[in-house]
């Protein structure tokens, strides 16, 4: 294989599945390219990249506010209401002496979340501005390396196990935060499902590093 | 010019970026990350993790991981016996997903890394006709969903504690949570690159 120099990289893509080798071809407006061999997803196009996540990640942030600050679950049992919200439940993990589990839990379903979505807000607003190369640079390191411990999908999930268990205690209400996370969620997985890394680092050489007349 | 082959071609596992592999000191051209380093102790680091694993999924299935305080009576279930409890009061679904999050991906995941671990330095007969890369990503994918068992007894511990019914977590929660974290450490650290030909 043959390459004018080691920029032509970049027109090369291995496919997160298999790691297969593949050139990248320009594709349509709004469309995807998969893996030849096992039909993963390699890159989407979409010229309208940085307004799109902007848009997400800003609304992804004011669900994820929503959801921390209004009670998730109420439950009535024996005459007596109680309610959790996500931060007391981490912060009765403590009180309990699970310092471990209340340490992992606090990162993997708060502070994460909300860095990436702090992250994809600067970073999309710094590529909207057309500036920062080093800033985006160390951002997307950043990005790519939190972005496997975020598990707030997860813990909606568990809320959903967790309501089946509390069926036998008592009434259950379900709160605001918990649409609120429904939604949060939602976005969180189109966010990281949709958006590859790989697509802002293009995205990032064409906005920052190409913007000199040759 | 640059002449290359196509098998030495590697991926930045950071940034995605595709790279020449130069032997020893990869750094990527994009990022400046290092493209897994250690080559002198490729797989040992992984094994490290591993092995810390699975010695906390020991006490983990051990001790209970619920305790429910309920008018005097003190109920502890385990992992196991909390599956067993739901099964009998036919919540069949949620008894389904809390033995596949906390039972089959854990110890599917251990058996799978080992495999794979072993696979890399010791090729064994048959194995060309295993996607290894597949395997890989699979493992990746499903991992983070074992800590839901976690979340449920963080959530049903905070909710409910009055002096009468109290739910408390058990010390398999910090197991079981430190089990989760290691197996995750080390599907990071497995260098994909290691894996040759298809």
């Amino acid at each position: 294989m043959k390459l004018e120099n080691e920029d032509a990289l970049d027109n090369l893509i291995i496919c997160h599945q298999c790691y297969t080798l593949h050139e990248e071809v320009p594709i349509e407006d709004g469309s995807k390219a998969c893996c030849s061999e096992c039909g993963g997803i390699l890159y989407r196009y979409d010229s309208g990249l940085v307004d799109h996540g902007l848009a997400l990640s800003i609304s992804g942030l004011i669900f994820f506010t929503l959801a921390n600050a209004f009670p998730l679950i109420q439950v009535d049992i024996l005459g007596n209401e109680q309610f959790i919200t996500i931060p007391k439940t981490i912060f009765s993990l403590f009180d309990n002496g699970f310092y471990i589990v209340g340490f992992i839990c606090i990162f993997l379903i708060f502070v994460f979340p909300l860095m990436i979505f702090l992250i994809n807000i600067l970073l999309f607003l710094l590529l909207k501005l057309k500036r920062g190369k080093r800033l985006t640079k160390d951002l997307l390191i950043l990005l790519s390396h939190i972005k496997p411990w975020s598990m707030p999908d997860i813990f909606f999930i568990s809320i959903l196990v967790a309501l089946v268990k509390l069926v036998a205690f008592g009434q259950i209400h379900i709160g605001i935060a918990f649409w609120a996370l429904m939604v949060f969620v939602l976005i969180d997985i189109y966010i990281t499902k949709s958006i590859h890394l790989s697509e802002i680092w293009m995205l990032r050489k064409r906005i920052l590093l190409n913007r000199e007349p040759k | 010019m640059i002449e290359v082959d196509e098998d030495k071609l590697i991926r930045c596992p950071v940034c995605d970026a595709v790279n020449i592999d130069k032997g020893k000191k990869n750094t990527c051209r994009r990022c400046g990350s290092a493209i897994y380093h250690h080559r002198s102790f490729s797989t040992e680091k992984s094994w490290a993790f591993l092995i810390t694993a699975m010695v906390a999924y020991i006490p983990a299935n051990l001790y209970p991981m619920l305790v429910t305080n309920a008018f005097g009576t003190k109920d502890e279930s385990t992992i196991l016996g909390g599956v067993v409890l739901l099964w009998e009061l036919e919540s069949y679904p949620v008894a389904a997903i809390i033995f596949f999050a906390s039972i089959v991906i854990p110890v599917l995941k251990f058996l799978i890394l080992i495999y794979l671990l072993i696979s890399v330095k010791y090729p064994l007969g048959k194995d060309k006709k295993v996607n290894k890369h597949k395997l890989y990503y699979m493992t990746e994918i499903v991992g983070p969903w074992s800590m839901i068992d976690v979340f449920v007894v963080a959530i049903l511990a905070a909710l409910i504690h009055l002096s009468s019914v109290e739910i408390l977590a058990g010390t398999a929660a910090t197991a079981f949570a430190i089990s989760v974290f290691f197996t995750l450490l080390a599907a990071h650290a497995f260098d994909e690159t290691l894996i040759k030909g298809k």
